[in-house]
């Protein structure tokens, strides 16, 4: 609605037709040129009647601006001397608008930015490193923390404190010292049991920490030795002492369960022989890469004669199988 | 008006020129005896980059146990909050929760999606302590080390020892030729160990009450910051908790003084510092304001110090940070809320 007010008046105050809406100066200009052609003998009547006309004129425009805005002001004859004006304006705020949409989107699309991590669900957007260098070199002294000349008051974020000095004296720091000395009479713990248990010899009674049996210390198995734990603190590279102890004793106990499994299964039923086709086609493999090796250099492997020791007294069974198979 | 100056006490004479003269133009609410600071010359200037940092006083590592034995006063977001204001003047720091049931100090500091490993883990060997080590995105030399998890336990005989172990490898972590165990196979992702060295700062959160998490948090700590309300109860606690860091000869405490609502003071309903430390005898490293922008920053996972703008309480952790690293103490406090002079004051209004 203030719009098209607006625009009604900007589209009557600059009709030029209109000899009443123009500027004072221009105004005070033509009475003085209406003063001039009077006196230079153009009737009173004439100009009565230009005015009459000039204020029937501007009525009747008045009316129609305001009955139908719209068209009045879009199919206005005068829009013409307006026009560049319009334009610019109308350039212009395209302009702008283009040019904020551009910076807006290379600002989204900039690849690795904080605010394209937030968009691609990388980053939290309430919780991005937004955190920058202090800006100011003090925080006693610095925009936000001012203290008064007389030292006697200190504002901080807009309220004024006032100041009262610490009284506090290095004797009367030692005499609660010495209070507290006699009030608490304390040893460190160095011992902690749990409820029930014995308490070992020469131990000072006083350093024994009793732990009730549902405290969460209480509870705990140490699975670990001391000196172990010491270690695995001070590890500073490679893989962890724990990881590598299971992982040693898991691939042994795969290593053991494999031979033992084959030698077992084998000695009881050498008739499902077919379940160790991997292996044996492994083995088989190797064997055949071996024998290639063997036949090239002339010189029988070791490994090769290893492997043909334990497994190989199948392998030779089951390369017959093998064979039907890959007939088959 | 009470004036700094002409404030009634009975050291008046000889406080009152130790502050004028401890007081420079910049540092009003401390004094630097050791470090004598240099004056900004101008405002502009301290604007627009880095002119000054806290000259850090004392042995590094400085260890240090945030404790208070009573609970929910603010020992984690202490923590977090000193940690982090360290880690933003540039100081490597290493936060170690130690609460063995109950850490927290993870989801305050927003990091609790990337804790892996735990102090538990490096002790059973199954992982290294640079890969227990949660490194924060936003300030990479403050680092986040949790004892455990919420359910496994820690092995009761060592838990002291095991800290004072940590804090030894994070002392041999910038000399690269250290380090035994099974360092052999040298194919393992080591290379963030050699990256960091050893830290500036070790804050260990201690769980609440004197029980053997307690004495797990205290033992490797060199100095001690007691975090108290202004209330009997957290008074009681805290001067029983002073007393044992005492006994085990933390000689180095000082404390900070979280909660403060100066509205409550100057109504008389709320002991003031001054009373506080009275009763303590112990000197301030800071005084944090109540301020609701703390429960806010708790939820989102983010401190306090590093909101935009800062608010009163983030300023308060930043200044306790300031005087941490400068073996400082308060100096002056903030008493009461000023009443604002308006137009109509000088018609009494």
């Amino acid at each position: 609605m203030a719009s098209i007010w607006t625009l009604h008046f900007h589209s009557l105050s600059v009709r030029p037709s209109c000899p009443f809406f123009i500027d004072s100066n221009s105004s005070t200009r033509r009475r003085r040129r209406h003063r001039f052609l009077i006196t230079n003998g153009i009737s009173t009547q004439q100009f009565k009647q230009q005015c009459i006309t000039s204020i029937s004129k501007f009525h009747h425009q008045l009316l129609t601006s305001i009955s139908i805005p719209m068209p009045q002001f879009l199919t206005n004859r005068n829009i013409g001397i307006n026009l560049p004006i319009w334009v610019c304006v109308a350039v212009v705020i395209l302009v702008a608008s283009l040019r904020a949409l551009s910076k807006f989107s290379r600002k989204k699309e900039r690849p690795g930015s904080v605010a394209d991590l937030v968009r691609r669900g990388q980053l939290r957007s309430d919780r991005r490193g937004i955190s920058r260098n202090l800006k100011y070199e003090d925080p006693f002294d610095n925009p936000l923390v001012k203290v008064s000349k007389s030292k006697s008051s200190v504002e901080m974020c807009g309220k004024v404190y006032r100041l009262a000095p610490v009284t506090l004296t290095q004797e009367e720091q030692a005499v609660h010292q010495r209070r507290r000395s006699r009030a608490y009479q304390w040893k460190r713990p160095t011992v902690f049991l749990k409820e029930g248990e014995s308490v070992p010899p020469d131990v000072d009674p006083d350093t024994i920490r009793w732990i009730p049996a549902n405290h969460p210390f209480a509870t705990t198995s140490t699975d670990i030795g001391e000196d172990f734990a010491h270690k695995n603190v001070s590890q500073k590279h490679g893989v962890p002492f724990r990881i590598q102890a299971e992982h040693e004793a898991l691939q042994r106990k795969l290593e053991a369960l494999q031979n033992e499994e084959e030698l077992n299964k084998v000695v009881i039923n050498p008739i499902n022989a077919k379940e160790f086709e991997r292996p044996f086609n492994s083995h088989g493999r190797l064997n055949d890469h071996a024998e290639k090796t063997s036949l090239n250099n002339q010189v029988k492997d070791p490994l090769s004669s290893k492997l043909d020791s334990s497994p190989n007294n199948f392998g030779s069974a089951s390369s017959s199988g093998e064979d039907q198979n890959l007939k088959l | 008006m009470l004036s700094l100056y002409n404030h009634p006490t009975t050291t008046t004479t000889t406080t009152t020129t130790n502050l004028k003269s401890h007081f420079p133009s910049i540092t009003h609410l401390r004094h630097s005896p050791t470090f004598p600071k240099p004056k900004p010359k101008t405002l502009t200037k301290s604007l627009l980059q880095w002119n000054r940092k806290p000259q850090l006083s004392g042995e590094t590592p400085r260890v240090v146990v945030v404790t208070s034995g009573k609970g929910g006063v603010g020992k984690t977001t202490t923590t977090a909050n000193i940690g982090l204001s360290l880690a933003r003047l540039g100081f490597s720091v290493v936060a170690i929760d130690a609460d063995v049931g109950l850490r927290n100090l993870d989801l305050l500091l927003g990091l609790e999606n990337r804790v892996n490993y735990t102090v538990v883990e490096i002790l059973n060997g199954e992982c290294r302590l640079d890969q227990a080590l949660v490194r924060d995105k936003r300030w990479s030399n403050f680092e986040l080390l949790c004892i455990s998890k919420p359910r496994s336990k820690l092995p009761i005989g060592f838990g002291g020892k095991a800290l004072t172990w940590l804090v030894e490898a994070l002392k041999a972590r910038g000399d690269k030729t250290g380090g035994n165990g099974t360092g052999t196979n040298g194919s393992g992702s080591g290379s963030s160990s050699t990256g960091s060295g050893c830290p500036d700062f070790i804050l260990i959160d201690c769980p609440a009450g004197i029980d053997a998490g307690f004495i797990t948090a205290i033992t490797p700590a060199n100095e001690a910051v007691l975090i108290t309300t202004p209330d009997i109860t957290a008074l009681r606690d805290a001067d029983r908790v002073t007393g044992l860091l005492e006994c085990d000869g933390i000689r180095d405490i000082k404390m900070i003084v979280n909660r403060v609502r100066t509205d409550m003071i100057k109504g008389e309903d709320m002991m003031s510092v001054l009373d506080v430390q009275e009763m303590l005898g112990l000197p301030l490293l800071g005084v944090i304001p109540e301020d609701s922008e703390v429960i806010r920053s708790t939820n989102r996972g983010y401190p306090l110090v590093l909101n935009k703008p800062p608010t009163l309480a983030g300023l308060a952790f930043e200044q306790a940070a300031w005087r941490l690293v400068e073996q400082d103490s308060m100096q002056a406090v903030m008493v009461e809320e000023e009443p604002k002079r308006g137009f109509f004051s000088f018609f009494g209004g």
